[in-house]
């Protein structure tokens, strides 16, 4: 009889965590990410944040005006997880991409800003690939496309939280 | 209501939801875990002349195993089986670990790597990914100069130099090579000792520092150490007869265009010396590189598409008779000149299909060839 408890328990554990890209493992430090947020918007920043679909995402607005929204995930490299933030503004299209903590033997450029820039301005309707409109590093290549595609997903789940009244 | 919590709010929040959504945060930090990947590549290749049949073999079959134990301590290795299987007495086949190292991170800017690792010279010998290079076969300048896969046991650092300039280093202690295994055609690649019951008589440096931003990688890479391994003819020393290498190379990507080029010096000191005791007829100095341009057709053809059809021309000029000893004679056969072209297609970028062209010639004009391949290979 009390046999079926606990796999049925297991089952019920395993639908409850979400999909890799937002827990997969490591956290940022909260320090990290608060520097990153007043890098990104400046400073005087009032910081919301609300857990949708099990993760956090944050809402950056200065006085009465809403400044954009940011969330940290995490996306598997070639081994480890790469933690980085999307910073969008109020219509969604990027203000940056940060790398907060990366893990991989190689690749480590990407945290660089010269290959960060290249996102800002871009919105959930950009194709964002790279080798098209995100120009990529030789010999960064797992980190290029693995960071790429998931900014890409994080955008399309900001666009249809929108839509859904959850942001 | 909106679902934003002020900040005050926000740890009730986690408390509340948290508990039933998310992964307690001591779970999140304390995380350990293990990954499998790999890379692996079929060939064929049929050598010049029509009665001459081809040959199919599966070239590599790489297992990356890579464990982090903390956010600071990861393990990776890969463990290679080269053509398809081992067989007592017979030619080919190896089973081998390429890699096995501990990193422990300290900051962006300094890991400490102890292990078996890759020299950091050039470009395939860090990044051999078959999808990662053009033709079927790694380039001949990148088995007979730098003798890829070259690894060896050692302790390092390895990290980004602070300032975000895109400048990265790594610098390795490691066992060095013995001057036993060098010959003429094949330059220093008898040599390595590949972390096998290695002597450390002649503990050697190598290090790169690399520069890279969006379409452009740059390094350069060295290697200094004695290879005499205190054989009684060439001396005791740590450094005694020691091998000297600097090499230089670059990655350009633009639009459909990649170019890529590498070069490469090797001084073997006392060549005079090593002939003689081993009768051989290593060259005094190696040299040379390869240059190699690369076009994607479908910007062109199909400029929708993401798949990629690259169309490369490499050659490669190298000389492992540079310059000889006293008492050696130059062979005008080590003066190597291979032209390749070929095709490259890659439906996603982890997966290709090649095809290739291939002419061996030297100086000497003596036992010149030509090869055609085909190959798929993909990593993960």
């Amino acid at each position: 009889m009390r046999a079926p408890v606990l796999p049925l328990l297991l089952l019920v554990l395993a639908a409850t965590i979400p999909p890799s890209d937002r827990l997969a493992a490591q956290a940022a430090p909260p320090a990290k990410i608060q520097a990153a947020l007043r890098r990104v918007y400046g400073g005087d920043l009032r910081t919301d944040s609300a857990l949708i679909d099990g993760a956090t995402v944050y809402r950056l607005a200065r006085g009465d005006s809403l400044l954009g929204f940011a969330q940290v995930r995490n996306v598997k490299g070639k081994d480890q997880p790469i933690t980085f933030m999307v910073a969008t503004d109020s219509a969604l299209h990027l203000r940056d991409i940060d790398i907060l903590v990366y893990r991989e033997a190689y690749g480590g450029e990407i945290a660089y800003e010269p290959w960060r820039r290249q996102f800002r301005g871009k919105g959930p309707s950009d194709a964002l690939m790279p080798d098209a409109d995100i120009r990529g590093i030789s010999g960064a290549t797992i980190s290029v496309h693995a960071v790429t595609a998931a900014v890409r997903r994080t955008l399309q789940d900001l666009l249809r939280w929108r839509a859904e009244g959850r942001l | 209501m909106s679902p934003f919590a002020s900040q005050s709010l926000r740890l009730a929040c986690l408390f509340l939801l948290g508990s039933a959504v998310t992964r307690p945060a001591a779970a999140q930090e304390a995380a350990e875990r293990t990954t499998i990947g790999g890379y692996g590549e079929v060939h064929y290749a049929n050598a010049s002349g029509p009665r001459t049949p081809g040959e199919v073999n599966v070239k590599r079959f790489v297992l990356f195993v890579a464990h982090a134990f903390s956010d600071r301590i990861t393990f990776r290795s890969e463990l290679e089986l080269e053509d398809t299987k081992l067989e007592g007495g017979q030619d080919g086949g190896e089973v081998a670990l390429e890699q096995l190292y501990l990193d422990y991170r300290f900051s962006d800017a300094a890991t400490l790597r102890t292990g078996l690792v890759l020299a950091p010279i050039g470009i395939i010998n860090e990044t051999h990914e078959p999808p990662a290079f053009n033709g079927v076969a790694r380039p001949l300048f990148d088995r007979e100069v730098i003798p890829s896969t070259w690894r060896d046991i050692g302790v390092g650092m390895a990290g980004n130099l602070p300032g975000g300039h895109g400048l990265n280093y790594r610098v390795f202690l490691v066992s060095g090579l013995k001057a036993e295994g060098f010959g003429g055609s094949t330059g220093i690649r008898g040599g390595r000792q590949e972390g096998k019951e290695a002597s450390f008589a002649n503990p050697s440096l190598t290090g790169r520092l690399e520069w890279a931003r969006p379409g452009l990688r740059l390094g350069g890479s060295f290697w200094y150490g004695g290879t005499a391994a205190q054989d009684s003819a060439l001396g005791a020393g740590t450094f005694e007869s020691p091998v000297f290498l600097v090499s230089a190379d670059a990655r350009y990507d633009v639009g459909p265009f990649a170019l890529r080029g590498v070069v490469a010096r090797i001084a073997v000191n006392d060549a005079k010396e090593i002939n003689a005791r081993f009768g051989t007829d290593v060259g005094a100095r190696i040299e040379g590189g390869y240059l190699e341009g690369a076009v994607n057709l479908l910007h062109f053809l199909a400029p929708e598409s993401r798949h990629k059809l690259n169309a490369f021309l490499r050659h490669e000029r190298y000389n492992l008779h540079a310059a000889v000893p006293a008492g050696t004679a130059t062979n005008d056969g080590y003066a190597r000149r291979n032209t390749a072209v070929g095709l490259s297609y890659k439906p996603l970028w982890n997966v290709v299909f090649k095809g290739d062209y291939q002419l061996f010639r030297n100086r000497a004009a003596r036992g010149e060839s030509e090869m055609v391949s085909l190959g798929v290979g993909y990593q993960f």
